[in-house]
């Protein structure tokens, strides 16, 4: 956990946030799976025979832990951060076992002085770059004490 | 460019809400979302000694709204489906003990033309209120329906 504290005033457009680097186990897209269905039949999520039947090269991600992942490109930046809001799009398959590097940089900074909000867009790239998930996010930093 | 125009589905549906069930959080469930997720932060996860307050990560709707069947609306486009993307408002912080009910409306259906050809998107929007009756998540989901490349 980083326990780094970043304020609104330490911010400013164009900050990149991150990268992290994660690579998601099999046995956690189990758990994942199996906290909504404990006893989860073989998907294109959970198996790489179920996967291969519906011509995936392996078995994948689901979208909906993806988009948690995504998030946490923010609340691993600091605990400061209060997520408001964020938008994904799934460009691409996200494979299991492989290392997946999450970064964000800020497009966006409320200096009206009316809220302390701000926004980035987010990005999930494989290895080679390729982009597998992009979006956006809104998020608010407290001020300095 | 993108339409509505000549795409067969039950437009009936549009912006009708179907309740889509009630669900109790608790801290189990939490920890899990929040250990399958990769989390390390001990406000989702507790503390090593398997105590501590924990509030839930901000996208852990995603477990009600994953996989729930909606109704059908009868599109008469593409063989070929895919989830296209999502997006999440956290309106309020959910705990343990939270109890939450949910309910989704088809929110539009149009047409976009890409490199691979006609697509067909079906937005639904469900919304999260918790037991005091508040608002707590509002999550868009958008899937899309295209033919399978020849």
């Amino acid at each position: 956990m980083n326990t780094n504290i970043v304020y609104f005033e330490d911010v400013e457009l164009g900050d990149d946030i991150g990268p992290i680097t994660r690579t998601v186990e099999s046995d956690q897209v189990l758990e994942f799976v199996s906290l909504r269905e404990p006893d989860p039949k073989p998907s294109r999520f959970t198996s790489e025979a179920a996967a291969k039947e519906e011509g995936l090269p392996n078995a994948i991600v689901p979208g909906a832990m993806n988009i948690a992942l995504m998030s946490q490109i923010l609340t691993d930046w600091s605990p400061t951060v209060c997520l408001k809001k964020i938008d994904v799009v799934f460009r691409g398959m996200v494979p299991h076992e492989k290392p997946l590097t999450f970064s964000g940089i800020v497009t966006d900074k409320d200096d009206s002085g009316n809220s302390t909000d701000l926004e980035c867009d987010i990005v999930m790239e494989n290895q080679e770059g390729v982009r597998l998930v992009i979006g956006h996010a809104e998020f608010a930093l407290p001020s300095k004490p | 460019m993108t339409t509505d125009e000549g795409i067969k589905y039950d437009r009936s549906l549009l912006g009708v809400e179907h309740p889509i069930g009630t669900f109790s959080v608790t801290r189990e469930m939490i920890v899990g979302f929040a250990r399958s997720t990769g989390e390390t932060d001990e406000k989702y996860i507790g503390s090593p000694d398997g105590t501590g307050d924990v509030v839930a990560p901000s996208t852990i709707c995603n477990i009600f709204v994953n996989g729930v069947s909606r109704p059908d609306i009868s599109l008469e486009f593409g063989d070929l489906s895919f989830f296209a993307g999502q997006s999440i408002e956290c309106k309020s912080e959910i705990k343990p003990g939270d109890t939450l009910s949910a309910t989704t409306r088809l929110e539009e259906v149009y047409a976009k033309t890409g490199r691979s050809g006609k697509m067909v998107f079906s937005v639904w929007r469900t919304t999260f209120t918790n037991q005091k009756d508040d608002t707590v998540a509002l999550v868009n989901e958008s899937f899309v329906r295209r033919n399978r490349s020849k």
